[in-house]
């Protein structure tokens, strides 16, 4: 696996969101990039904001940019962690990246077999951001199906 | 417009464009220009899917081919004024992007992008015969 195709882009957002239906039950919008950041695949389902189909995409390419998920760019930006993760400049994120940065947990960068950034994929849309009901979950559902 | 027939469409616009041999980018938005599902074929070049996209939110908010918006920047025709607006960055007259019509409805629109613009309007069109052609199973009623 070097890159990511549509039809493997199509596999993980099934997968995603299968997991968004039946276990997160929430509608949200998936979306995956591949290592450019350019977008490969996006899908809203039924019911899921409007605007979430967007921060689905900045959340993705997000995680490729940075090679990490998103979740982690997120302790940056959290009050309570400034002094003790990266000194006190990490707000200094905000509006980075000509406005595309989203450091929104619900990100998740893809690697391949040499631990490559390959792609990534993105979720928007699930209310709730504790546990098997986050966007994280419903992204990582279809990094899973990836390496199935 | 749901997923579930974006699905569909996006499937039947993928298969079509590689019998075309082409690569391309195809958005599917929903009544009101919202997107609904993307899809940038392997090898289509990045900004393809944006301008994809734009193509079908012109077509969808004009109700019309977005080739056809064009007209409404001739300084002669009622409603000059076009490119003084503000229009979300996401106007374009580059032909590409058709509205789906269901009876008097119009549930979406599509846009492609990767070829020319004359195979992108040939591949909405062909694509929307197709989908008119399989009505039966498609189940429009259940958009609403």
């Amino acid at each position: 696996m070097k890159e990511l195709t549509l039809e493997l882009a199509l596999k993980m957002i099934e997968a995603a969101e299968r997991w968004a239906r039946d276990i997160a039950e929430s509608p949200c919008s998936i979306a995956v990039v591949d290592k450019a950041g350019a977008v490969i695949a996006v899908h809203r389902m039924d019911g899921a904001g409007m605007a979430t189909t967007d921060i689905a995409i900045e959340k993705a390419w997000t995680a490729v940019a940075f090679k990490m998920p998103t979740l982690m760019g997120s302790r940056w930006l959290d009050p309570r962690n400034i002094g003790k993760l990266l000194g006190d400049h990490a707000m200094g994120m905000i509006g980075r990246g000509k406005g595309r940065l989203c450091f929104i947990p619900g990100g998740i960068p893809v690697t391949d077999e040499e631990n490559e950034v390959i792609g990534a994929i993105g979720c928007s849309g699930v209310p709730s951001g504790v546990g098997d009901i986050s966007d994280t979950s419903v992204s990582q559902a279809g990094v899973t199906a990836l390496y199935e | 417009m749901n997923l579930k027939l974006a699905k569909t469409i996006l499937s039947i616009a993928v298969s079509n464009a590689k019998e075309m041999e082409r690569v391309c980018s195809i958005a599917l938005v929903n009544e009101n220009g919202w997107l609904v599902a993307l899809y940038r074929m392997d090898g289509a070049p990045i900004p393809t899917a944006e301008i994809a996209r734009d193509k079908a939110w012109t077509a969808a908010v004009f109700r019309r081919p977005s080739s056809e918006v064009s007209a409404y920047g001739d300084p002669r025709a009622q409603g000059f004024g076009l490119n003084a607006q503000n229009w979300n960055d996401r106007l374009t007259i580059i032909p590409g992007g058709i509205p789906i019509w269901d009876g008097d409805l119009m549930i979406g629109a599509i846009g492609c992008c990767g070829a020319t613009p004359e195979e992108d309007v040939f591949l909405c069109q062909k694509i929307i015969e197709e989908i008119r052609s399989g009505q039966d199973n498609l189940n429009f009623k259940e958009v609403g």
